[in-house]
């Protein structure tokens, strides 16, 4: 068997993981990330869903903006299909199917393997933590003033920034205005309110600006106007969800929806301590000592050789995910006080569209469709702190279909009767109704509603014993609404129904989702089973860096900055505990 | 036509129908799933979403084809339906491009109450429940993944023929396809955030 020593070993290359090996390399410290799905936009992979390729990469020269273009078409089918797309939970052999979760009830789940992990076909979406949700739900063991700098850090570097306002952004503000709701143009969300997210994307060229910029190829099909590097930052061309590759022609790190594998992962590499390796699938967490365990390495899987391998490491990171996480935990056995796997918590997503005549989107907005597919996919919220937030969430059709009218639960829209409810539709659209709702699809303003769905032990990842996979025993995923989540989501459903409708909706629909496991925290959660440094109470030398170590759902806001920021903490933890300290922490930790 | 093609299509045909009464929005808002071969893509994916084990994969497969096993499954809710009586409209004959199974020859809203009983309510989700088995509980998610899959890939443009720009999902959104962005911004409702209390 293959065998290497390094100084910290992460497994998982995805959302945080990269956060934590970036600090990690600042401070001199070697780092390996295993990542079990393909590397895009890489040099040592040139055709990474055909042939193994090279096998690891540690020089950011190795970045290819060419190869992201290629392989990043912008089309959802070919991005985004959930068995068969680029961006999918499972090997990057496209002649193999996906990998396998038990999942023994409705829902969707919505996780990707390859470097930058989930965040390759996120929004960007930045905000932090709702106060409250640090300061007054009991589960979180530091307060929020201990994550602030981290959070600023990422705001500089990253950077984010409040997203412009585009047409259907202010056909929602103002709808949110005449709903009674003020601007929050702070940070810190205390108080309920209407603003633009904050989100880790430049802001446009001056030239995108509809009135006095340039004519914009408004509903057209355009093709190689807006490239770099005549321009930097946002085109506006709502291609988040298929990997957000634009302005075209740019180097990586110049792409402006900053997904990890586009900011975080370039300065990890910039160190010249951090090296990634792809396609390796970690099995088991390495371990020494009975009763005090202690964290010595990760074996793994050549996810195309099928050969596996050993790194040993004075320090093991878990980052595989509020899902993978957890499995790899158990299947190596380690101690289970009750609560690995447990708590997870969803954001109880549900979603609700409204659809505008042209006449009022004309005096609304000065042009008479809403648009769905310019802008930024999601750039404008409302945040109703203690209950969650809502959201415009818009998308290319095949996920409008998806999400907005075919992952609901209960009965099907023609059986269901809404008198009295502030939405004219709900539940899943089949047939003509479908139809009929999509060829609106230009005048429909899509929203979703996080809600803040609290950990609940029931909820959460164990394993499935009697279905295996060539990586173990395959996780076994369980996620049910309390009644409580599910008052705070209605309560959100009819708030963005009241947006809608005040903006001047002539149909809502509300989908009343399945549960949708996009956003997931708090499977292995600080306070739980993790200290406040993130190492394992149970076992030394293990940390967790990824969105299960959060204490919980963070208040329905979009976790990735939390998960982010506290990834750079837990960094110099590990720094503190196992090497020689940190000179200069950003924050105190 | 076999039994497998036959129930899949009758599945694409409830959920994305031809619809001629759309024609007065426009010719293109009169076809539906089966006249871009919807039901093959569908097959396809179903065939290629469980890994092989056992003798299977031992004998080279990638993939567990799990299309014909679905196919029965939903002979078995429509089959469940009648006897619960909870067809609406009971059997029809099953039009030509349909298996002639149980449910391809239910009409297509009681085609989609079938699949519901395969998520919810019906034998297979009771049975998951009293004998607490995920195995049994994974139809249910298998069930829900149909419409997802089916109406994803339909308005997406997995079903353009090569050359051709848009997939009829795509041109009854009027959906123009990718762009490399839009001249649509109209200033900053917030120029910058601030460091507040809290
Ligand atoms: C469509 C969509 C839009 C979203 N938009 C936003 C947004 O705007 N803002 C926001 O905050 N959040 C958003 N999210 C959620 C966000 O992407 C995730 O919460 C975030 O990526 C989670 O980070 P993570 O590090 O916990 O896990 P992941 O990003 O999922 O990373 C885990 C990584 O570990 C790898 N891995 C797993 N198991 C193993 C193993 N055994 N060995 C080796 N590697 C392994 C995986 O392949 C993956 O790369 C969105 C999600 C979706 C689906």
């Amino acid at each position: 068997m293959y065998e290497r020593d390094t100084d910290v070993v992460v497994v998982g290359a995805g959302g945080d993981g990269p956060a934590l090996a970036w600090r990690l390399g600042q401070l001199g410290i070697d780092v390996t990330i295993l990542e079990a799905g393909p590397f895009y936009g890489n040099e040592k992979w040139e055709a990474p869903n055909d042939a193994p390729g090279g096998e690891r990469s540690g020089d950011p020269s190795d970045l290819s903006g060419e190869l992201y273009d290629e392989q990043f078409t912008s089309k959802e089918g070919d991005m985004n299909d959930p068995v068969t797309g680029k961006l999918r939970w499972g090997p990057a052999d496209s002649d193999r199917p996906p990998w396998q979760r038990t999942v023994p009830q409705q829902a969707l789940i919505s996780q990707l393997s390859g470097v930058g992990g989930t965040t390759q076909h996120y929004y960007a979406n930045h905000p932090r933590a709702f106060v409250t949700s640090v300061e007054d739900q009991p589960h979180w063991p530091i307060d929020y003033e201990e994550l602030v700098p981290y959070y600023q850090l990422l705001e500089e570097t990253h950077p984010v920034e409040p997203a412009p306002t585009t047409p259907k952004a202010e056909v929602f503000f103002e709808g949110a205005r005449r709903a009674g709701y003020g601007l929050n143009d702070g940070y810190n969300v205390t108080e309920s309110g209407y603003r633009p997210f904050p989100n880790a994307i430049p802001q446009p060229d001056e030239r995108l600006m509809r009135d006095g910029g340039e004519e914009g190829d408004v509903g057209g099909n355009n093709t190689s106007e807006y490239r770099y590097p005549d321009y930097e930052g946002d085109t506006l061309a709502m291609h988040e969800h298929q990997g957000g590759p634009h302005p075209r022609d740019a180097p990586m790190r110049e792409r402006a929806r900053r997904s990890s594998n586009v900011s975080l992962v370039p300065r990890a590499l910039d160190t010249g301590h951090v090296e990634i390796r792809p396609n390796a699938f970690a099995t088991a967490i390495l371990t020494e000592g009975g009763a005090a365990e202690e964290a010595t390495g990760v074996e793994f899987r050549d996810t195309w050789a099928g050969t596996t391998e050993r790194i040993h490491a004075d320090v093991v990171v878990l980052a595989a995910g509020c899902i993978e996480t957890p499995r790899l935990w158990l299947n190596s056995g380690l101690p289970d006080n009750g609560w690995v796997g447990r708590g997870l918590t969803t954001h109880h997503f549900d979603f609700v569209a409204g659809t505008f005549d042209p006449d009022t989107l004309e005096a609304l907005i000065g042009q008479r469709a809403v648009e769905p597919h310019q802008g930024q996919a999601a750039g404008s919220r409302v945040d109703v702190p203690g209950k969650g937030g809502i959201a415009v969430n818009t998308f290319a059709p095949g996920i409008t279909a998806m999400a907005m009218y075919a992952a609901a639960q209960g009965e099907w829209a023609f059986d269901r009767d809404t008198a009295g409810e502030p939405w004219d539709t709900a539940g899943r659209l089949a047939g003509r109704q479908l139809k009929e709702q999509m060829a609106d699809y230009r005048r429909t303003l899509t929203l979703i509603c996080h809600t803040d769905d609290r950990p609940r032990k029931e909820n959460g990842v164990s394993i499935d014993e009697t279905t295996e996979d060539e990586h173990g025993p395959v996780p076994l995923v369980e996620w049910e609404a309390h009644p409580e989540d599910d008052a705070r989501r209605d309560d959100l459903a009819r708030r963005a129904a009241e947006i809608l409708e005040e903006a001047g909706a002539e149909h809502v629909h509300r989908t009343d989702a399945a549960p949708i496991l996009l956003h997931m925290q708090s499977s292995m959660a600080m306070g739980k089973v993790l200290d406040t440094g993130c190492e394992a109470m149970d076992v030394s030398r293990l940390f967790v860096a990824d969105h299960s170590a959060l204490s919980n759902g963070v208040g329905g806001a979009n976790p990735t900055h939390s998960g982010q920021a506290l990834a750079l903490r837990t960094a110099e933890a590990v720094a503190d505990r196992y090497f020689d300290g940190v000179e200069d922490p950003i924050g105190s930790v | 036509m076999s039994h497998t093609r036959g129930t899949f299509a009758a599945l694409v045909d409830a959920l994305v129908p031809e619809t001629p009464d759309l024609a007065d929005r426009g010719d293109e808002h009169v076809p539906g799933g089966l006249a871009v071969g919807l039901e093959e893509e569908i097959i396809d994916r179903v065939n290629n979403f469980q890994e092989a084990d056992g003798a299977l994969a031992a004998a080279g497969y990638d993939a567990t084809p799990m299309a014909p096993a679905v196919a029965v499954l939903l002979d078995t809710a429509a089959a469940e339906l009648l006897v619960r009586r909870r067809s609406a409209d009971g059997f029809n004959s099953p039009a030509e491009a349909f298996a002639g199974g149980p449910f391809s020859r239910l009409s297509r809203q009681d085609r989609l109450r079938a699949l519901r009983l395969l998520e919810d309510e019906g034998v297979f989700p009771r049975l998951a429940d009293r004998f607490d088995s995920a195995a049994l509980g994974t139809i249910q998610f298998l069930a829900s993944s149909l419409p997802i899959l089916v109406e994803f890939v339909y308005y997406s443009e997995a079903t353009a023929d090569d050359g051709e720009e848009r997939s009829l999902g795509w041109q009854q959104a009027d959906y123009p396809g990718p762009s490399d962005g839009y001249a649509v911004g109209m200033g900053y409702e917030v120029e910058e955030f601030e460091e507040n209390d809290y």
